[in-house]
């Protein structure tokens, strides 16, 4: 017996099946229309509706013609599921074009309440395509957003100053985080009210993340610089190996990170200068200059044994 | 193993902050004119007074509220407040001293051992917070005392709250946490 999802009333579905193998799960066969029994090959439902599409488009013809009567898939987890009717603009010359260019009004107002949330996704959405960031992490953006705005523990920050946040911090929970200054870079909003309303939201959804390690960006980093795989793998290593040494206390891992490359291109044929990595990494100059000092005295336990020096360990640079 | 609570460990009270009502208007220009030591705001609306004898500067609102920072110690706030109550009256103001508290109290800790601090954290998942791109120390807040403490990778911590007395409760309290995580030389 299977419940409707929709109505209140709940009652048994006339069941079809074979009656021959009551216990057949029924294939559909789109096509005809027809339920077809997996076991004997009979057609035990007919005049099935299909549920495909009405007619088929092709990508040469005109695309402002859309003849779909259903419209845009709607997002009902995200929006309250409001079912209100816009009225677009009219195209043909019966609409309302009044003296001057005042054509009938301007499509309603859809909900009102929602209208910040809808802008805010907007922006997100604008925000993570200039970073290419896949849909899993904008949906779950979304709804961070969604549970922050719904609380209202945080109304009083901007709305933009939140998804930013949300944008972090979904990063963070997919297990691919994103620098507060590659944030930064995709949105108006400053690092320090990023981070202000990153720690505002972890309280408010009473969350933690998890801390970010070096190997996070090294995949990132090194093919941002044209580095090769194995020249990122010998700094993945040289920085694990340096946190674990502990040889950088108190050093941001982004640091750390940018100055285990640094030393695995120098020491490899492609080598990058401190500015250009620093430039990748939104780290400064002189911080990577600091981080390489730290871990250059223990250089030669840092590299994997199988790594080939294009120039070997005693002729690193030293700064 | 038990951590040996015998090592003295210094907690030094760098500052207290309190503030104090004077029940009465204060025009914020005759102060900024006639007393001595003081930085008129007029864009914010306030006047900084500072006092030499019991290190301390005060925020004058001209609705009688005073906010003193800089004491080192809370007998020390209650006196600087009230001279500095004596300075304005001398100026001509009915000031009463009244609604008298310390709101806050920062004070610093230098522990004998370097800490892991991811390690740390990891421990007290939700109490702790460590983000190294924003700070480098690892914060643990301890709502019942309403304290703060905050872990730096040298083994210094600096603790916030509202009295001496939950401060030193802060220190006790997370010592022993601390003591796990502490990085032992190789």
């Amino acid at each position: 017996d299977c419940a409707t999802s929709w109505g209140s009333v709940l009652y048994a579905l006339p069941k079809v099946q074979c009656p021959n193998h009551p216990d057949a799960i029924l294939v559909e066969d789109y096509r005809a229309g027809d339920m077809i029994c997996p076991e004997c090959g009979l057609v035990v439902g007919d005049r099935v509706i299909d549920v495909g599409s009405e007619w088929r488009t092709f990508t040469n013809e005109k695309a402002t013609k859309d003849p779909s009567r259903v419209g845009d898939a709607q997002n009902p987890l995200l929006n309250g599921g409001d079912l209100t009717t816009m009225i677009s603009k009219g195209t043909g010359a019966a609409s309302f074009d009044e003296f001057g260019n005042s054509k009938y009004q301007n499509r309603r107002t859809m909900s009102s309440s929602d209208r910040a949330m809808l802008n805010a996704f907007k922006e997100i959405s604008t925000m993570a395509d200039r970073i290419n960031l896949p849909r899993n992490i904008i949906d779950r953006t979304n709804n961070l957003f969604k549970q922050v705005y719904e609380q209202k523990s945080l109304k009083g920050r901007s709305n933009d100053a939140i998804a930013s946040a949300c944008l972090y911090i979904a990063c963070r929970q997919e297990g691919v985080p994103r620098t507060f200054k590659e944030i930064c870079a995709v949105s108006r909003i400053s690092k320090k009210e990023i981070g202000r309303c990153f720690k505002l939201i972890l309280k408010a959804l009473e969350t933690s993340v998890d801390l970010i390690t070096t190997g996070d960006f090294m995949s990132r980093f090194c093919s941002n610089l044209g580095l090769p795989k194995h020249v990122q793998m010998a700094a993945t290593f040289i920085a694990r190996k340096a946190v674990e040494l502990d040889l950088v206390p108190g050093r941001s891992p982004i640091s750390v990170a940018a100055a285990a490359i640094y030393m695995a291109s120098q020491a490899s044929a492609e080598k990058k200068t401190q500015k250009e990595i620093g430039d990748i990494a939104g780290v400064a100059d002189v911080t990577i200059r600091q981080s390489y000092r730290l871990i250059y005295p223990r250089a030669a336990d840092l590299f994997p044994t199988d790594f080939k020096f294009d120039t070997p360990v005693d002729k690193l640079p030293q700064l | 193993m038990e951590p040996s609570n015998d090592v003295a460990l210094d907690i030094i009270v760098t500052n207290v902050v309190s503030v104090f009502r004077t029940r009465c208007h204060l025009n914020l220009r005759t102060i900024g004119l006639e007393g001595n030591n003081v930085i008129y705001k007029p864009e914010v609306g306030k006047v900084l007074m500072k006092l030499r004898k019991p290190r301390i500067t005060a925020s004058i609102w001209s609705s009688g509220k005073i906010i003193c920072t800089g004491a080192t110690s809370e007998d020390e706030a209650k006196l600087g407040a009230r001279r500095l109550a004596r300075c304005l009256q001398k100026i001509g103001f009915k000031v009463r001293f009244s609604d008298f508290k310390v709101v806050n109290v920062l004070a610093v800790c230098s522990l004998p051992f370097q800490i892991r601090l991811i390690e740390f954290t990891k421990n007290n998942r939700p109490i702790a917070s460590y983000e190294p791109e924003l700070h480098p120390a690892a914060t643990y807040r301890i709502k019942t005392l309403r304290s703060t403490v905050q872990v730096f990778s040298t083994g210094s911590i600096t603790v916030t709250g509202p009295n001496v007395q939950s401060v030193a409760s802060a220190v006790e309290q997370i010592y022993p946490l601390l003591f796990e995580c502490q990085k032992t030389l190789v």
